[in-house]
This record gives C-alpha cells, sequence and structure tokens, in this order.
C-alpha cells in the first residue's frame, strides 16, 4: 500500500446496478480520469435465480417454458437450443415441416431481439425516437410471435422432436407482409441513425477490440463479427433448415462499436430474407406434413452439448443425463457473460458519454447472464 | 451465393452520414404523417388490441367435459394447478383443477396435454386483483365464456416408427398411443388403481384362486378407454403398472 | 422609444400631490407611472388595484365612514405601489402560460415525431403540464446528508431565480416591458450566461460524482458555446446600431428582417440557443443515459419539477432571443402598418414566432442524438465560431454597402 502512488485526481465511478445505461441489474464500476475511463470493472451476479438447479427438479418437459425466461428478448432461440440439445441426446431428427418453422420462429425472434437493443442504443445515445420507433416495429413483430406461438415473448413454441403447432391460418401472409413493412421501416430508422453525423460521430471509433482479443476474450455473436472474426454458427455448423437458407454473414474488420452496430442492423435485413426463404420452402411442404415427434419422457444416459447462433453470440448448452425423466445437470454457457468480461477492454480510454454507447453493442441481458 | 443487403452498399463504412438534415426532414415527415393519420398508439384501457384465439392467456376449464385426471397437474411446470374436490350440475362431489393465476407462467402446457380439451388457453389477459388470494381461480371461475374451438390446443405428434414405415398421415391427434402395462408379479391385487382411474377403463378380474382359495384379482385395462394419465401407475403401492411408451 | 426608469421615478416624487377626492378621483395616477409610455401590464395591475383596492377601501368606508385607511388605499402612491407589484405579477403569470405552452408544444410535437400520442389530459393534452407539476408539488422536500447545505439550496434557488427572471425580461411588445433599458440585450445575455457556474457550483455542493461531473460539463458547455453566441450579437448590434430591443426590432421592422443578411447567423444561433438552454442533443450536463440525471441527481420532488420548469424558461428565452435578433420580433411584414395591429396584437405575435423557433428545438430533440463532450466543443469552436465570425463580416459588408453603396 505504501508503495502505491494515492491517485486523487481519479475516482471510481459505479455505473448500476439502478443506473440508466445498464439494461437490466448489473455494475460496471470505472475509474475516471476526469472525463475519459481508464479502468473498468464489470460486476454481474444481482439476478442469479439458480436456472441451472431448478432444472434439475423438472422434466425434460417443463424446461422448454424455463428456457423461455432465460432472455425475455431471445426467448424463441433458448427453448430452441434446449430442445436441440434433448433431441441430440436422443439421436432423432426433426421433421421437415418443423425445421423450417423454427426457422422462421428463430428469425423472427433474432429481429425482435435486435429491434430491441436498437432502442436501447437510441435511449444510451440520448434519442428517444429511435426507441420509439425501433419498438414499434418490435411490436409489429411480436404481434407474428402471437399469431404463431399464442405469447409474445415467452414463446414456449418449440417441443422436443418438432415444435408446438403448426402456422395458423394466414400467418404466411401475415408473416410475409409484417417483414415487408419491416424492411421499409428499417431503412427510416436507418436514416435517423446511419444518416446522422451525430450519431456515426458518436458511434464510430470507440471500443475498439482487436481480432486476436476477441479471440482471447472469447467474444461471440455479432460483437465478434465486428472485429473481423468470419464466424457464423447457422452457416458454419448449421442446424435444423439453416443449411438450406442461403443468407450472407455481415463482417467487418474495423472492430469498433460502430462496426458492431452494422453488423446488428445487416443481420436483421438477412433474417428477412432467410425468413422469405424459408417460407418458400413452407409452401412446398404438404400442410398435412408432420411437424412434431413423439419423443420417450427420459434420455438415456450420457453427455450431450448443442450451440446455436443467439442474437447475442453463441449459445451453448451442455447436459449430463442419468437416463431418468430428468437432466442430472444442465449447464449453459451464456454469449453475455462472457462477452460483459471484455468490456473492461472496450471501455479504456473511452469518455464517460461513451461507455453507453460501447456496452450498448454487447446487447446485455442479465437474465441469461446470471441465470 | 448470398448477396448483402443494399445496406451494405448504400451506406459503406467510410460513410460518415449526411449531417442532419436527412434525420431532421425524417423526423418531421413523420410529424406531419402522424398529425393527419393517427399513431400507432392504442389508448389501452379504451382501446385493446385484437387477440388471436390462439393467445395464450389464463388457463379455462370447461367443467363438462373434465374427467379430473390431473395430467395438467402434472405437466404444470410451476405446480400451480391443484386438484380440488367440488360439486358437479348434479350435485356429486367430483374432482377439477384449480389454478392459482399468480403463479401461472402461461405455458399452456395443460390445455395442450388434456386428454379431453376440457382445459384451455383463453384469450383472457387481464389478471389484475388486488390481493393473492382472488388469484386463485377455482374450477368454476376458471370458466371462460368465449371459448372457441381455436382456444383448444392438440398435440399431434407422429410416431417415430411410423415415419420410419413412410406413415406421414396418422398423428395421435386425439389420443396417446402409450398404455400402461402390468408386471404380474408385483401385483397384489389391491384394486387401488381402478379406483383412481377416472374413466373407468380398470377393471378387476378374476384370474384364479390362491391357496387359501380367493379370488386373484388382476387389473385389465380397457385399451379404447384409457386416456394414459397415468394414475393407476402413481398410486400403485407396488410399483407393478408401468407405461410402456409407444414410439 | 421614450422611456423612464423607476429611479426617475423614486426621484421625482416630490410630484406626488394627493388629488383624491371622495377616494375616487385618479386623474394623477397616468402622471404618477414609472413608465413614459403606455405599459399594458403595468394598466393592468392598476385596473385590478382599482376594483381589489377600491373594494376594500369601499367595505371599509361603509363601517367606518370617512376613516382615513379608505383613502389612503387609493390614493395614488397606495395605487401605484400596489400596481407595480400586481404588474410583476401579471407579467410572471403571463411567462408562466407561455412556458406551460411551450412544454405541451415540445411534448405534443415530439409524441408525434415519435409515432405516439404525447400529453392526452385536458383540451388536446394540455393540463398535463398541470397535473405533473401538481404531482411534484405533492412530493416529500428530501435532501441528502453530507451536502453542502448553503450551495445546495442556493444553487438551485439562484438557478430558477435567473431564469425566471430572464423570462420576465423579455419584452413582448412595445408596450409589454418591465424596464427598457438602453442595454437589454446584454443584460439578458449576461444573466443567460450566470447559470452554467451556478450549475457547477450546484453540481459540486451535492456530494455526488454524477452531479460533479454533471456540473463540469455545464461549465464546458459554456466556454464553447458562448462565444459564437456573443460574436452573433455583436453583428446584430452592428447592424441595427442599439442594444436596445425595442430599437432592434424596430430597425427590422422599418429595413428588413436580420434573418435575410444573417442567414447564416440565424442557423447558428439557432444551434447555439439549444446549446445555451442546455436541451437535447447538447444536454451534456444532464446526460441521463451516463449521468444518472447530471447534475439534478440529488435534487428531488419539486426541486426537480422547478428545475425542469426553469429549464424551459430558459428555452423560452433562447426562442425569444432568436426571435428578437432575427426574425423582427413582434413585428409583421405587412399586418404591423395596420393601426390595429399594434393596438391588439403584437404580444400574441411575438409568443407565436417564439413557439415557432422552438419548433427546430422540438425537431433537433426529436431526431439527433446527444453529442459527446469532446465533439460539443469541437464544433462550437470549430464550425459554429468560424461561421459566426463570417457572418459578422458579412453582416460589416452589408452595413458598409448601405451607408456608402446604398443597396436598400
Amino acid at each position: 500500500m505504501a508503495a502505491e502512488k494515492m491517485n486523487a485526481d481519479q475516482m471510481w465511478l459505479t455505473m448500476g446496478p439502478q443506473h440508466p445505461f445498464s439494461h437490466g441489474l448489473w455494475t460496471l464500476r470505472v475509474k475516471v480520469d476526469g472525463e475519459i475511463v481508464t479502468d473498468a470493472e464489470p460486476e454481474v451476479g444481482y439476478l442469479h435465480r439458480g436456472w441451472e438447479k431448478e432444472c434439475e427438479q423438472r422434466t425434460y418437459q417443463k424446461i422448454i417454458p424455463m428456457a423461455d425466461r432465460l432472455c425475455y428478448s431471445a426467448s424463441m432461440t433458448w427453448s430452441h437450443l434446449f430442445c436441440k440439445v434433448a433431441e441430440e441426446a436422443l439421436d432423432i431428427e426433426v421433421p421437415e415441416r418443423a425445421q423450417y418453422l423454427r426457422v422462421v420462429a428463430d428469425e423472427i425472434c433474432r429481429i425482435q431481439s435486435h429491434l430491441m437493443w436498437l432502442a436501447a442504443v437510441g435511449t444510451d445515445a440520448g434519442n428517444l425516437t429511435i426507441f420509439l420507433w425501433a419498438l414499434r416495429e418490435r411490436e409489429f413483430m411480436l404481434d407474428l410471435n402471437v399469431r404463431l406461438c399464442g405469447q409474445r415473448l415467452t414463446t414456449n413454441y418449440p417441443r422436443i422432436g418438432g415444435v408446438r403447432n403448426d402456422m395458423p391460418y394466414y400467418f404466411e401472409r401475415d408473416c410475409l407482409r409484417g417483414i415487408e413493412r419491416f424492411e421499409k421501416a428499417l431503412w427510416d430508422i436507418v436514416k435517423l441513425t446511419d444518416e446522422s453525423s451525430i450519431f456515426v460521430g458518436r458511434v464510430k471509433g470507440i471500443g475498439y477490440i482487436s481480432r486476436e482479443e476477441c479471440a482471447n476474450l472469447g467474444i461471440t455473436g455479432p460483437a465478434m463479427r465486428g472485429c473481423g472474426v468470419d464466424h457464423d454458427i447457422r452457416r458454419d455448423d448449421p442446424y435444423d433448415a439453416y443449411g438450406d437458407m442461403d443468407f450472407y454473414v455481415p463482417v467487418y474488420k474495423d472492430g469498433d462499436a460502430y462496426s458492431r452496430f452494422r453488423v446488428r442492423i445487416e443481420e436483421m435485413f438477412q433474417s428477412c430474407s432467410i425468413i422469405k426463404q424459408a417460407m418458400k420452402k413452407l409452401e412446398s411442404i404438404p400442410k398435412t406434413a408432420p411437424y412434431r415427434l413423439k419423443v420417450p419422457k427420459a434420455i438415456p444416459e450420457g453427455t450431450h452439448m448443442a450451440r446455436i447462433e443467439d442474437p447475442r453470440g453463441e449459445g451453448l448448452m451442455y447436459l449430463i443425463s442419468d437416463g431418468s425423466e430428468q437432466p442430472y445437470r444442465l449447464k449453459v454457457r451464456s454469449p453475455v457473460f462472457v462477452n460483459v468480461s471484455a468490456s473492461k477492454r472496450m471501455v479504456q480510454g473511452v469518455r464517460i458519454a461513451d461507455i453507453p454507447t460501447v456496452m450498448a453493442m454487447i446487447d446485455m441481458c442479465l437474465g441469461e447472464t446470471d441465470r | 451465393m448470398a448477396q448483402p443487403s443494399e445496406y451494405y452498399s448504400k451506406y459503406p463504412k467510410k460513410f460518415k452520414g449526411t449531417g442532419i438534415l436527412t434525420p431532421v426532414c425524417r423526423v418531421l415527415k413523420q410529424m406531419i404523417k402522424t398529425t393527419f393519420h393517427r399513431p400507432v398508439t392504442i389508448l389501452y384501457p379504451y382501446e385493446k388490441e385484437w387477440v388471436p384465439d390462439n393467445y395464450r392467456g389464463r388457463p379455462g376449464l370447461r367443467f363438462d367435459r373434465c374427467l379430473g385426471c390431473g395430467i395438467c397437474v402434472r405437466a404444470c411446470p410451476t405446480t400451480c394447478i391443484e386438484l380440488v374436490e367440488v360439486a358437479d350440475d348434479d350435485g356429486n362431489m367430483v374432482l377439477r383443477p384449480q389454478v392459482n393465476v399468480g403463479r401461472c407462467m402461461m405455458c399452456g402446457y395443460c390445455a395442450e396435454y388434456c386428454p379431453v380439451d376440457a382445459m384451455t388457453t383463453t384469450t383472457d389477459y387481464e389478471l389484475a386483483e388486488f390481493n393473492r388470494y382472488d388469484l386463485i381461480y377455482d374450477p368454476r371461475r376458471l370458466n371462460f365464456e368465449y371459448t372457441t374451438d381455436m382456444m383448444e390446443v392438440h398435440i399431434e405428434e407422429h410416431l417415430m416408427s411410423n415415419l420410419a414405415k413412410g406413415i406421414t398421415d396418422q398423428p395421435t391427434a386425439f389420443y396417446n398411443p402409450d398404455r400402461p402395462v402390468l408386471e404380474d408379479k408385483k401385483c397384489i391385487g389391491c384394486q387401488k388403481c381402478a379406483k383412481v382411474c377416472p374413466v373407468n377403463a380398470i377393471e378387476m378380474v378374476v384370474v384364479g384362486q390362491n391357496d387359501k382359495g380367493k379370488d386373484i384379482k388382476r387389473p385389465k385395462i380397457d385399451e379404447k378407454t384409457c386416456i394414459s394419465c397415468s394414475n393407476c401407475i402413481i398410486d400403485c403401492p407396488k410399483d407393478a403398472l408401468k407405461m410402456n411408451e409407444v414410439l | 422609444m421614450a422611456y423612464s426608469s423607476i429611479l426617475n421615478w423614486i426621484i421625482n416624487r416630490d410630484d406626488w400631490v394627493n388629488t383624491v377626492v371622495n377616494g375616487v378621483d385618479y386623474s394623477g395616477i397616468v402622471n404618477m407611472s414609472p413608465y413614459a409610455g403606455y405599459n399594458l401590464p403595468y394598466d393592468i395591475g392598476v385596473k385590478i388595484w382599482e376594483s381589489l383596492g377600491g373594494l376594500i377601501a369601499w367595505l371599509i368606508n361603509l363601517i367606518f365612514p370617512g376613516n382615513p385607511v379608505s383613502y389612503t388605499l387609493v390614493s395614488d402612491p397606495v395605487t401605484n405601489a400596489m400596481a407595480i407589484i400586481l404588474m410583476v405579477v401579471v407579467i410572471f403569470a403571463i411567462g408562466f402560460v407561455v412556458n406551460l405552452t411551450m412544454i405541451w408544444q415540445e411534448r405534443k410535437f415530439l409524441g408525434r415525431q415519435m409515432d405516439r400520442r404525447g400529453t392526452m389530459i385536458g383540451p388536446l393534452g394540455y393540463f398535463q403540464c398541470l397535473g405533473d407539476g401538481l404531482k411534484t408539488f405533492m412530493k416529500e422536500n428530501v435532501a441528502p446528508r453530507d451536502i453542502d447545505k448553503k450551495i445546495y439550496w442556493w444553487g438551485l434557488t439562484l438557478v430558477i431565480g435567473t431564469s425566471v427572471l430572464l423570462a420576465c425580461m423579455i419584452p413582448l411588445s412595445p408596450r409589454w416591458y418591465i424596464v427598457d433599458f438602453n442595454t437589454g440585450l446584454l443584460i439578458i445575455f449576461a444573466f443567460f450566461a450566470l447559470a452554467p457556474f451556478l450549475i457547477m457550483c450546484a453540481g459540486w455542493a451535492q456530494n455526488n460524482k454524477y452531479s460533479l461531473i454533471g456540473g463540469l460539463r455545464a461549465a464546458e458547455l459554456m466556454i464553447s458555446y458562448e462565444v459564437p453566441m456573443l460574436i452573433l450579437f455583436a453583428a446584430t448590434v452592428y447592424m441595427t446600431g442599439s442594444f436596445n430591443i425595442g430599437d432592434i426590432i424596430s430597425w427590422q421592422e422599418n429595413n428588413i428582417w436580420l434573418i435575410v443578411p444573417q442567414i447564416l447567423g440565424f442557423i447558428v444561433c439557432v444551434v447555439c440557443a439549444v446549446a445555451e438552454s442546455e436541451r437535447v442533443p447538447f444536454d451534456l450536463s444532464e446526460a441521463e443515459a451516463e449521468l444518472v440525471e447530471g447534475w439534478q441527481t440529488e435534487y428531488a420532488g419539486m426541486k426537480w419539477g422547478l428545475i425542469m420548469l426553469g429549464d424551459y424558461f430558459r428555452g423560452y428565452v433562447a426562442c425569444a432571443l432568436v426571435c428578437i435578433m432575427y426574425l423582427g420580433g413582434w413585428s409583421m411584414p405587412i399586418i404591423s402598418s395596420f393601426d390595429w395591429y399594434y393596438q391588439y396584437l403584437p404580444e400574441l405575435f411575438f409568443v407565436l414566432k417564439t413557439c415557432f423557433v422552438f419548433i427546430f428545438f422540438i425537431t433537433a430533440r426529436g431526431a439527433l442524438p446527444r453529442v459527446r463532450t469532446d465533439q460539443i466543443v469541437n464544433v462550437g469552436w470549430k464550425v459554429l465560431m468560424p461561421l459566426a465570425v463570417v457572418n459578422l463580416v458579412i453582416t460589416i459588408l452589408v452595413k458598409w454597402f448601405i451607408e456608402n453603396g446604398g443597396v436598400f
């Protein structure tokens, strides 16, 4: 202690857990020298609910709606991931129709999750118009969720061996109309962001992370693709019907907050294209085709793993089964938990005003981070 | 090969924005538009959004259809459903589910697994009450006036064995093919299974006589009326019954 | 415009002669008025006291006939003093109503820009502000323990006080003013620039890191926007040849609105005015995304409500300044040449113009995100400052042409 020089000109600033910038309950303690951030320390864990332990008390069926609760805006992908790990364990292949339905639901979920993120970026940058326009579009996506699954957020749509229900009447029409409308509306929002010099100036050149650091820190998802790593599980390790889909994976080499922003916007456009393709494929599959398999209640003994491209990064579930109807252990690898550990590296050297913008590009979701 | 969208070419990474004029114009355009047309906002308590019939609100119960089998109780992830004894229209005491909506996570499993579609999802989402006890819906209160066919949830599962054979048009739509099977050695003939069966599918038949000259009774399961609720399996004191899963 | 100050009136108080006969003669009041010309709020004050004080005097006179109190109440000096107090109340009330209208305007316009409805209480949502004010008024007055008490309270009071003072100093027409200073614009600017210093003090006094940073940012904002604003101000004064607001506006009425020769100045002035009134996109001192509520973090309840009100008063003043400097104040191109215009309408048109300028503020808030601290200094010194200087040069050239070439 004696050797340590006292830095009276620097101070620790605690941002969170009740702070407008922390979307959810987490704390970022930053050390500031005037306005410049010199050090940072993320703290998570306020929202720990013992999710993994609770799963050990429930049968596999009952975990699906619980997996929805991991992340409020990416509920579809998380329940999909759980079903996927169970299917991996049972070694069954999902009927084709169910595969495409899952892709459609997944991409709707991705769009609405990214819109939630865009809204958060709007508030963090200080513009409520972006926030409200993005949320308005998100409502239309949630309406599609209601039509398809019966609920806005907690979809509970995938089942082990298929999906809950087939498309309801006129869903195809509504979905395509909704997507078309959304594409137009997204251009409007882009006019407020990419065409605005102030917004671009706010996000450009901050929160820099190099490709190597990105790999070392384990960052995944849009944040990784914004750092120049060309990797998308949907394309590189295709699951369900993603192998048949033709889509572009946006990659930027700059590694700043702006590239992460652009990756997500481009992903939304690509998701629209994926939904259109999947809808076209679904037309060719007869409506009476099976979409759900009857699966045994118990899962044979063994360890199984599945991963999926969550809107926020790579979601992974690791299942240890003891042959009963309940899992012995279910481990969740949350992308945000890993990504947020890079926040120290990201915010070093930026200004206090940049912290919300940099951290917004991670798209925090504490439900899955703390589990 | 997939192409990047127009966004890529229209705004290259070096694009620095077009000043502040474009967003300002866009916002003013929106202002003029919403001045003449109404904004998207729905004035909630006065106006309500249309919800489709398959909306998963609170669970609903059609009292007369219910068998009291308890499948919903076992399917519920939050254990918010409880079987309670209530008088039916004729005054007989019957078992019916009671739902604690305060705990309900609206997953719709009760409606999905109900063998007779007595449990349905409903479009009722305004569930606020002044105290917690009012959130416990007794079987009569669970009734939802405007129940339609769309609110029933059917499981249309296909058997994997059928699919392997190429049969794709025989979903297990309204019945579950699983049936309990008896392990004869363990059975003591206590008749408990026959008593708990909600559809009276189990009949105790005499299969012989023991050394003392008393009848040996064994349950005989009527395959057609059985709804595979597994009540008999759970209540069997000697674990003699087991569910035979048809896959 | 001829004028006389309160000082003049006090010096000449020997002229007060009680000409009251039976308590109903008011002939001396006009002569005793501190204003040489006709002053509408003062006149309203006199009228109010005539009815109010007259009523009281009459009632007392009914009980004690012929008592001196009744005669004193309606005598010239008392009527005059009460009229001045009531005049101030009237001016504040009108400023307050204009302010509420602007808050309502912002919420409604912003709502439409964001595709929502805005306020909904009352006719077209006008009463929402009153409801919000009442709500903050009901709140408990909480202050943190470890604050610097004196500065905490005085900083707040002075920030709000200067804002309200400024709003009352804005003349609405040739007949609606408190004091017709020869240096009116300069004094308004001086008071306008006072707030960032007080905000800095208030931010320091709260013993809160967010508030401290917010207060320092207010100072940062001031140094980057006061300078271009003052250069613009110099250009205006050079063109019109007076610091007096009335003179500036009558110059514009007689010649041309200054927005035409100084369009550049108008644009810069709107940007600076947004920054001066600390509104989005320049509300760095209360950036709610990173600093919880900036320098207002520890001001809860009614204090916050008053700060909000003060902010809008400053917004009103900023709009009014733009209006006075570039849009001809209360004059209108054609209709102000008619006699009835100055009889009935100048105040209304001035307020309407102010609200029109406020639309720029609202749209900027709707369309743009908040700028960063370094960007705000960059924009202030590298963009707005040169533009303001260019504007000054243009003004000088134009003025030179007027005087020597006779362009106009």
